[in-house]
C-alpha cells in the first residue's frame, strides 16, 4: 500500500469495512428489535401483471449474476480453470450479459410500475426509491463493464478478488483495484454502498432467500368455496 | 422504521462510523521510505527495467545513462511522476520523445514524491558525473531472458488464450487483451489490443524485458506475485511476433450486444412459456366467479 493516497484508503479500505460493519451490526439489531420487518412488503395484491415481467426477470437475472460473482470470489482457482477454455469463457460471458440485460429490463419495469401505478406508488417509501435507483445504477455499471472492459470474469479473479480477500483477512491490499478504470471502481464502491443500505431498507429480504423451497414438503391448499347453487 | 431507529441506536451507529474513520486515518499516515540511491535502485529494478537500461542501449524506451545531465532535474521529477499529465499539457520534450519511441508513451507508474526522489538519486550515481558515451554501440539486450530460451508461437498462443495455464498462476492474456488470430469474439478489452505490440515494443528484446517485469501499474498488480517464467515469456513473444502480421484487431462489442439481447429474449420466452398459466389458474377465476355470484 506504499502508493495509496488517503482518498484511496478511505474509499477502498475504510468504506468497505464500514459498509460490512453496518450491514452486520444494524442487521442484527433490526432482527432482534423489529423481526417482522425482515421482508419486502408485497405489492402483488395491488398489481400483478406488470409485476411478473418486472420481478421475474429482475430476480432470476440478479440472483444468478450475483451467484457467479460470489462463486468466483470464493473459488478463484476453480473459476479460473473453468473459464481458461475460450469457448467456455464466451458462453459464460454471453450468459452473464443476457442475464444482466434481463435484470436491467426487469428492474426498469419495476421502477416504472411503482411510478405509474397509483396503488404501488402510494406504498413506496423514500428509501425504496433510493434502493431501486442504486440497484439500477449497479446493474447498468456491471453490464457496461462486461461489454466494454472484457473479460471481467477473467480479470476479476486477479483484481477485485485479491482485494476482497485482503480485506477479509485484515491485510488490505488496494493496489489491485486503484489502477483500474473509474467505471470499474464505481461498480466496486457502489457494491459496498448497497451493502451499507442493506440493513436500513427492504433489501433485508435478501437473507430470507427461500432456499428451503427446494426440499420442503408440498403444501396442501384447500379452498372453502361457496357452492354456486343451493345457497342456504 | 420503529424503535431500532431510536436516538441511542443512532449514537451507536455514528460512533461506529467515527471509529472506523479514525482507525484508517492512521493507516493513511504510513511512513515514506528513506530517499536513498539504494532505495532508488530497488525501484528501478522493480519498475523501470521493463523498458530502460543504464548504459546498455535502448530497449522499449531510451537508455538512461547520463540522463540527469541531459535533462533538468525539475523536468525529470515531473516526467517520472506524471508522464500522462505532461503529455496532456503538450510538453515539447515529452511529445518529441513519444514520437521517437513508436508513439508509446511512458505509463504513469504511480510513484510517490519520495520514490521519485530516490530514483533520481540512483540515476545520478549511475551517471557517475560523466557524460554519456555516444561511441558505445547499443548492444542487443539479452539481460532478462537468456538466449538459450527459444520461443514457440503455438505454445505462446495457448498461453494467450488459456489453453495452457501459466506455471505460476497468472491469468490468460486474453482476459484483458485482444490480438489478431484468436477466437471469434476476440480477447479482452480492459487492456490494449496487442496486434501491433511486437513492433511497438521494439521486437524480441523490448517485449521480453517488458513481460519480464510487467512494469505498468495494472500489469504489475497482477504479475508481481505470480511472474511468467523465461520460457513463457519467449513463447508469448514468438506468438506476438506472428500475431503482428495478422492485420485485424477484433472489436466484438456489436456482436456481443446483439447476442446478449437475443439471449435475453430467449430467456423471457422461456419464462412466458413456463409460467403461461400464472394468471388463469386458480385465484382469478374464483374471484371473478364470486363477484358475479
Amino acid at each position: 500500500m506504499q502508493n495509496a493516497t488517503p482518498l484511496d484508503i478511505l474509499l477502498f479500505v475504510a468504506f468497505p469495512y464500514l459498509a460490512v460493519g453496518l450491514a452486520i451490526f444494524v442487521g442484527v439489531l433490526r432482527y432482534f428489535n423489529d423481526r417482522f420487518s425482515f421482508s419486502s412488503q408485497s405489492s402483488q395484491f395491488l398489481e400483478n401483471r406488470a409485476l411478473f415481467w418486472g420481478s421475474v426477470p429482475w430476480h432470476y437475472g440478479i440472483v444468478l449474476v450475483l451467484t457467479a460473482h460470489l462463486l468466483a470470489a470464493l473459488f478463484p482457482t476453480q473459476w479460473g480453470n473453468l473459464i481458461a477454455d475460450q469457448t467456455r469463457l464466451y458462453v459464460l460471458e454471453l450468459t452473464g450479459l443476457a442475464l444482466a440485460l434481463m435484470a436491467i429490463l426487469g428492474l426498469t419495469l419495476l421502477i416504472v410500475r411503482r411510478i405509474t401505478n397509483a396503488r404501488a406508488f402510494s406504498v413506496t417509501t423514500f428509501w425504496d426509491w433510493v434502493l431501486l435507483a442504486d440497484l439500477l445504477l449497479q446493474v447498468i455499471l456491471g453490464f457496461w463493464i462486461a461489454l466494454f472492459y472484457r473479460w471481467g470474469s477473467d480479470w476479476y479473479l486477479h483484481t477485485a478478488v485479491p482485494w476482497l480477500w485482503s480485506l477479509a483477512t485484515f491485510n488490505p491490499q488496494i493496489q489491485y483495484v486503484t489502477v483500474l478504470p473509474q467505471v470499474v471502481q464505481w461498480h466496486f464502491l457502489n457494491a459496498f454502498l448497497i451493502t451499507a443500505l442493506f440493513p436500513f431498507t427492504r433489501l433485508v429480504h435478501f437473507v430470507t432467500f427461500p432456499i428451503t423451497y427446494w426440499w420442503r414438503p408440498y403444501q396442501v391448499v384447500i379452498w372453502n368455496r361457496q357452492p354456486r347453487t343451493g345457497k342456504s | 422504521m420503529q424503535d431500532w431507529h431510536s436516538l441511542k441506536f443512532r449514537i451507536v451507529v455514528l460512533g461506529l462510523i467515527g471509529w472506523v474513520f479514525i482507525a484508517f486515518a492512521y493507516a493513511a499516515e504510513a511512513a515514506p521510505p528513506a530517499q536513498t540511491p539504494a532505495e532508488g535502485q530497488k525501484i528501478f529494478q522493480e519498475k523501470c527495467v521493463g523498458c530502460h537500461t543504464i548504459g546498455k542501449g535502448k530497449l522499449v524506451g531510451p537508455d538512461l545513462q547520463g540522463i540527469t545531465q541531459k535533462r533538468a532535474k525539475a523536468w525529470l521529477v515531473q516526467w517520472i511522476t506524471a508522464p500522462d499529465k505532461m503529455l496532456a499539457a503538450k510538453d515539447p520534450i515529452a511529445t518529441q520523445l513519444v514520437a521517437e519511441y513508436n508513439n508509446l508513451a511512458m505509463p504513469n507508474m504511480a510513484l510517490t514524491d519520495a520514490q521519485v526522489a530516490s530514483l533520481i538519486a540512483y540515476l545520478e550515481t549511475q551517471s557517475g558525473g560523466a557524460a554519456p558515451q555516444p561511441t558505445q554501440p547499443p548492444q542487443p539486450q539479452t539481460q532478462p531472458a537468456p538466449a538459450a530460451v527459444v520461443g514457440e508461437p503455438a505454445a505462446g498462443k495457448a498461453l494467450f488464450n488459456g489453453g495452457q495455464r501459466f506455471k505460476n498462476g497468472g491469468p490468460p492474456c486474453m482476459g484483458c487483451h485482444s490480438v489478431g488470430g484468436i477466437g471469434a469474439l476476440g480477447g479482452g478489452a480492459l487492456g490494449p489490443d496487442l496486434t501491433g505490440a511486437y513492433a511497438k515494443y521494439n521486437g524480441d528484446a523490448g517485449l521480453t524485458a517488458f513481460l519480464n517485469s510487467a512494469p505498468t501499474v495494472t500489469m504489475n498488480a497482477v504479475w508481481a506475485r505470480q511472474p511468467m517464467t523465461p520460457q513463457e515469456q519467449a513463447d508469448l513473444v514468438a506468438f506476438l511476433k506472428q500475431a503482428a502480421v495478422t492485420e485485424r484487431p477484433i472489436d466484438a462489442v456489436g456482436q456481443l450486444a446483439v447476442l446478449a439481447v437475443a439471449g435475453m429474449i430467449v430467456l423471457l420466452v422461456i419464462a412466458q412459456l413456463y409460467w403461461r398459466k400464472r394468471l388463469v389458474a386458480v385465484r382469478r377465476p374464483m374471484v371473478t366467479k364470486n363477484r358475479i355470484a
